[in-house]
């Protein structure tokens, strides 16, 4: 009945305000009765003040027209939702209570894992298969295959997904094992909640409690020293227990700035891999799944056809292979190359846009600190040419310009100097480190 | 002395739903909008091309069907802290117009990431809106652009000039007034064309015509451009 009364109270404020008002405002709020009273609950403080200074008021108003009882009204902040865990209230959590067995008969809590990230629909390719063999091995043998398995690489290209994956295998075989997956930056929040609430005890003996802590992005951690610290007791504390760490990151634990040395080198304790951007075959494997997994037939020239074109990151690929389905869905067309161009009209122009001689010549001297105008002048010392030769290896790569175009935009060159360039760095790919990684990292850079 | 009468503040509102938004050019946009269960989708284009019309739509919806729904114009001057972010994962939806204004203030991105890896992670939904295409926002953490990348993106499509006319015709008709052909033409030729100005417009021509009790005809409206 007080539902009907809120409801006829909201009609009311909504023919009140305006429709922006209204939404930012009073839809967001949730409402619980309790006898004769109402709570609202707002989703956080900056509603909850604003209901108080402006609104609060007119809805005593209104509720008190509309009602005979005139209910008590409160606003506070909350959901109405039940709060999900890995976010347990500190207090319910047995500290340093839990046998480490994961043949422990207490039940399983909620793991945040996604189950649809699987090692079956992870579609495997050069770049990404030994962080695939190494997430199985640790599935198969947590706590002792690699510990801590440290899996780092550029977005988007399917490192989550591998985290998940480990923890839905490790959750098949044991049941009951207590599997966390969360990001980094949800660590920091439930420690300093932790902290305000004078629970930080509750909080570590909570997370040095699972089978197996599965922390996302962790470069989120940089310059969070509280948050390194804690994070680093709880690591070791995991590690010597045989509990299993899986952390992922956006590049080489070394290279994170602002992270302490003594994680940096714990990182490195276990086993590091790295996820690479897919390859073609690769991205037109992801998307034939994709398109398979939502009972769409994709041709392979179609999945051709998106791959070549972007190239940039799985999530990108993702999301070009829904606004097909979804245009295909609506008309109910089949996907063919000329439907797939329509229907990506505007997100391919602006890969097409991205990629120039230009572009490519400006991002790579940005990239090694040197000036265009030194691309394209005589100079053969190695700090120039070196950039210059990697520079047109990726106009010869990403654009559709002829090899005596790409010479003639680098200051007149000849085409057989863009040839060397080529054949150079694909050598040098192969034996020196440094240059794959400075490849992957400007295609990278010019596909996103 | 000539007295004129002063309209009621009992105006009909004239409510952004799906069934008024004129999809010439974005009809698929619109059904996948209204009819697919898409938990994040991307809406960009250029000013006045219905963005807000449609987030107010989605929310309107949301509401009829019981769902908790909150709409966060970043672009108001209330909405100044990346803290009205926080919590709104609880919701049903979620709906954020103007991304491209917090790019570049890190708090913002941070802020905007949490929410995206939240309702991700609740399984709610997330619409966004921004003047430009997700890689052209001036965001600068990667980890947000490859997300916002991650949905079905659409371009909302710039109406034609004949379908102004008939949104404005449309418009005009829920608040109760007569908009002919040849006054909503004159209108277009002579103001600025984008639709928020010529609502706008719309909205200062009905409080007119109450006013002096008169219709809308050209020699009426001339008088207010």
């Amino acid at each position: 009945m007080s539902q009907t009364l809120w409801e006829r109270c909201i009609d009311r404020l909504e023919s009140e305000l305006s429709q922006q008002q209204f939404s930012t405002w009073i839809r967001p709020l949730q409402v619980v009765e309790e006898g004769d009273a109402i709570r609202l609950l707002a989703p956080n403080r900056f509603v909850l003040d604003r209901i108080n200074d402006k609104y609060m008021a007119r809805i005593h108003e209104l509720m008190a027209d509309v009602s005979e009882c005139s209910p008590r009204i409160s606003v506070e902040i909350g959901s109405s939702q039940k709060p999900e865990l890995p976010s347990p209230p500190p207090s319910v959590i047995p500290a340093a209570t839990r046998s480490i067995s994961s043949n422990s008969q207490q039940p399983a809590r909620s793991s945040s894992l996604n189950p649809s990230y699987t090692f079956d629909n992870f579609v495997e390719g050069k770049s990404n298969q030994l962080g695939k063999a190494a997430s199985q091995q640790v599935g198969e043998n947590p706590g002792t295959a690699y510990n801590p398995l440290f899996i780092y690489g550029g977005v988007g290209l399917g490192k989550t997904h591998l985290m998940h994956a480990v923890g839905n295998m490790i959750r098949q075989t044991k049941p009951n094992a207590q599997v966390v997956y969360l990001h980094s930056e949800r660590f920091v929040a439930d420690m300093v909640k932790a902290l305000q609430r004078n629970a930080i005890n509750e909080f570590k003996a909570y997370y040095r409690s699972v089978d197996a802590l599965l922390i996302d992005d962790i470069q989120f951690f940089a310059k969070k020293e509280r948050s390194q610290e804690e994070f680093f007791h709880t690591f070791n504390a995991l590690l010597e227990g045989e509990q299993q760490v899986i952390l992922t990151c956006d590049r080489y634990p070394k290279e994170v700035d602002g992270l302490e040395e003594r994680l940096k080198s714990r990182f490195g304790w276990g086993l590091t891999v790295a996820i690479e951007p897919p390859e073609l075959e690769t991205r037109v494997a992801i998307l034939i799944k994709k398109a398979h997994q939502s009972g769409v037939n994709l041709p392979q020239e179609v999945a051709f056809f998106i791959a070549q074109r972007i190239r940039s990151n799985i999530r990108e690929l993702e999301g070009a292979l829904r606004r097909v389905m979804a245009n295909a869905q609506f008309t109910g067309r089949p996907i063919t190359i000329d439907f797939a161009k329509e229907a990506l009209r505007d997100l391919l122009s602006l890969q097409d846009k991205l990629v120039t001689i230009e572009n490519i010549q400006k991002t790579v001297a940005e990239y090694y600190k040197i000036r265009v105008a030194d691309l394209l002048s005589k100079r053969r010392n190695r700090s120039i040419a070196r950039p210059r030769q990697m520079a047109m290896k990726l106009c010869k790569e990403l654009t559709n310009h002829s090899l005596p175009e790409i010479g003639d935009a680098f200051g007149g060159r000849d085409h057989t100097t863009v040839i060397h360039a080529v054949k150079k760095i694909i050598e040098l790919k192969e034996t020196e480190y440094k240059i794959g990684e400075d490849h992957a990292n400007l295609l990278r850079t010019l596909s996103t | 002395m000539v007295y004129r009468q002063i309209p009621l503040n009992l105006q009909l509102r004239a409510e952004a739903t799906f069934d008024n938004f004129v999809s010439a050019g974005n009809e698929s946009l619109l059904h996948t909008l209204c009819n697919s269960d898409e938990r994040y989708i991307y809406l960009w284009g250029g000013d006045a091309c219905g963005k807000t019309h449609l987030l107010q739509a989605l929310c309107h919806q949301a509401s009829q069907l019981n769902k908790t729904a909150a709409y966060i114009p970043l672009c108001d001057d209330d909405i100044s802290e990346p803290d009205i972010l926080t919590g709104l994962e609880t919701l049903d939806l979620v709906c954020i117009d103007d991304l491209h204004i917090i790019a570049a203030q890190p708090q913002w991105e941070i802020a905007l990431f949490n929410l995206f890896n939240r309702v991700r992670e609740k399984g709610g939904r997330l619409f966004i809106t921004a003047r430009v295409a997700p890689n052209k926002t001036q965001i600068q953490l990667a980890d947000l652009v490859s997300r916002l990348n991650w949905g079905v993106v659409f371009q909302i499509i710039n109406l034609p000039e004949q379908d102004k006319i008939e949104v404005l015709q449309l418009r005009a008709t829920q608040l109760g007034l007569e908009l002919t052909n040849e006054v909503a033409e004159y209108l277009l030729k002579r103001s600025p064309r984008d639709m928020a100005n010529l609502f706008s417009l719309l909205g200062k021509l009905d409080t007119a015509s109450l006013t002096e009790q008169r219709r809308l005809t050209i020699p009426f409206v001339r008088q207010y451009l």
